[in-house]
């Protein structure tokens, strides 16, 4: 075979927090450079995901980007989407101290299903918003690096800091050689059984596809309760 | 920048046989009981509308139907999934009706967008077969006219 180019490193990134921080329109932003108003934009029903395609350090990357709802009543589904992910990008809102406040309560859910080694970056988002701000850059700047996450602040609706979110996950999952190694995320259609280095902490008895359902997760779904 | 899948990620990706037995056995304890929660049937249902068994897609979208029936609020979400119930099941027709719902509600829906987008390429894919059965230019009007008359009707 004649030169043949190399096959893309595939990549999986997860979005996740709270409900409305704008995690669907970072998303929208990053692959298709739109901003949807607020009152257009409506909330995820339970996964969604995009595929985009980057060149990072000189390498094709062939991202898939799983887009969550922050909605508490699909977080017994949701949560099966962290097997395999190599990248988190957990999104609070600047003008929403709640949000943010709700970051702890996100790492340790995704501790319980992914490996330490996974890249976290925290993303301020809205930063549009600078005249309701509630979180000082530098306290979330600090709680990023006590939890060993990279820290951005970026604004879907001005496209500030969107790219760079991204390309920096990317850019440490390409220098985190055993987060992609065996890694073939996103192409669960094909039944790609491969799986990346995820501990999956003693319950790697399931499948290893992106989109199973955690089996563990029901234990989350007897307290995380249904609103209804 | 290229985006070669569209939105509708749950179209494409299914659960373990382990993984759809779990929410199976939740639900069929809290029937036992005789008191089951939304959240529960809900889950459940995503798992089988999920899975690429017909028999499985068709109780997912029976759940969801009597959710949506029984539960206002959960509406949206069952729609959504019941479209893609019915668009795995290649029932393309009920698909878009449902999906019209949704998008009736929320036209800005980038997920019922999407999934609007592949029931169309199904029905086109489904369009052409029949061509190629019926042949001839007529069946090509035909297409074109139920399309476009399609097209409008959605708007």
């Amino acid at each position: 075979m004649p030169p043949a180019p190399d096959p893309p490193i595939n990549v999986k990134l997860l979005l996740i927090g709270n409900s409305s921080v704008g995690k669907s329109s970072l998303l929208l932003r990053f692959s298709d450079e739109q901003w949807l108003p607020e009152d257009e934009a409506s909330a995820t029903i339970g996964v969604d995901f995009r595929v985009h395609k980057m060149d990072v350090k000189g390498k094709k990357v062939k991202l898939s980007i799983w887009d969550t709802a922050g909605q508490e009543r699909f977080r017994t589904i949701t949560s099966s989407y962290y097997r395999g992910a190599q990248g988190i990008i957990l999104v609070y809102d600047v003008s929403s101290r709640e949000t943010f406040d709700a970051l702890p309560r996100w790492f340790s859910e995704l501790e319980t299903y992914v490996s330490e080694s996974v890249v976290k970056i925290i993303v301020g988002n809205k930063v549009d918003k600078e005249y309701s701000r509630q979180v000082p850059t530098a306290e979330a700047e600090k709680f990023a690096e006590r939890m060993g996450s990279l820290f951005v602040e970026a604004s879907a609706k001005t496209a500030v800091g969107v790219r760079e979110t991204f390309r920096n996950v990317v850019e440490h999952i390409i220098d985190t050689p055993e987060l992609w190694g065996t890694a073939s995320p996103a192409e669960g259609k094909r039944g790609a059984k491969t799986k990346t280095a995820t501990p999956a902490s003693g319950r790697g008895s399931g499948g290893t596809m992106p989109g199973n359902i955690d089996l563990g997760a029901q234990e989350q779904a007897a307290d995380g309760g249904c609103s209804c | 920048m290229a985006v070669d899948v569209p939105y509708a990620a749950d179209a494409e990706v299914s659960l373990s046989f382990d993984e759809l037995q779990v929410l199976r056995t939740q639900y069929e304890r809290e029937v036992a009981q005789s008191h089951v929660t939304t959240q529960t049937k809900f889950n459940f249902a995503w798992g089988l509308v999920k899975s690429p068994v017909r028999e499985h897609q068709v109780e997912g979208v029976r759940i969801l139907q009597d959710i949506y029936r029984s539960e206002p609020a959960r509406r949206r979400e069952c729609l959504y999934y019941i479209a893609l119930g019915y668009y795995k099941m290649g029932n393309y027709e009920d698909a878009k009706n449902f999906n019209g719902l949704l998008l009736d509600k929320e036209p800005a829906n980038l997920q019922a967008q999407s999934l609007g987008t592949l029931i169309e390429q199904g029905v086109s894919r489904e369009g052409y077969i029949g061509m190629a059965l019926a042949g001839g230019a007529a069946a090509i009007g035909t297409l074109l006219v139920a399309t476009l008359v399609r097209r409008a009707a959605r708007k």
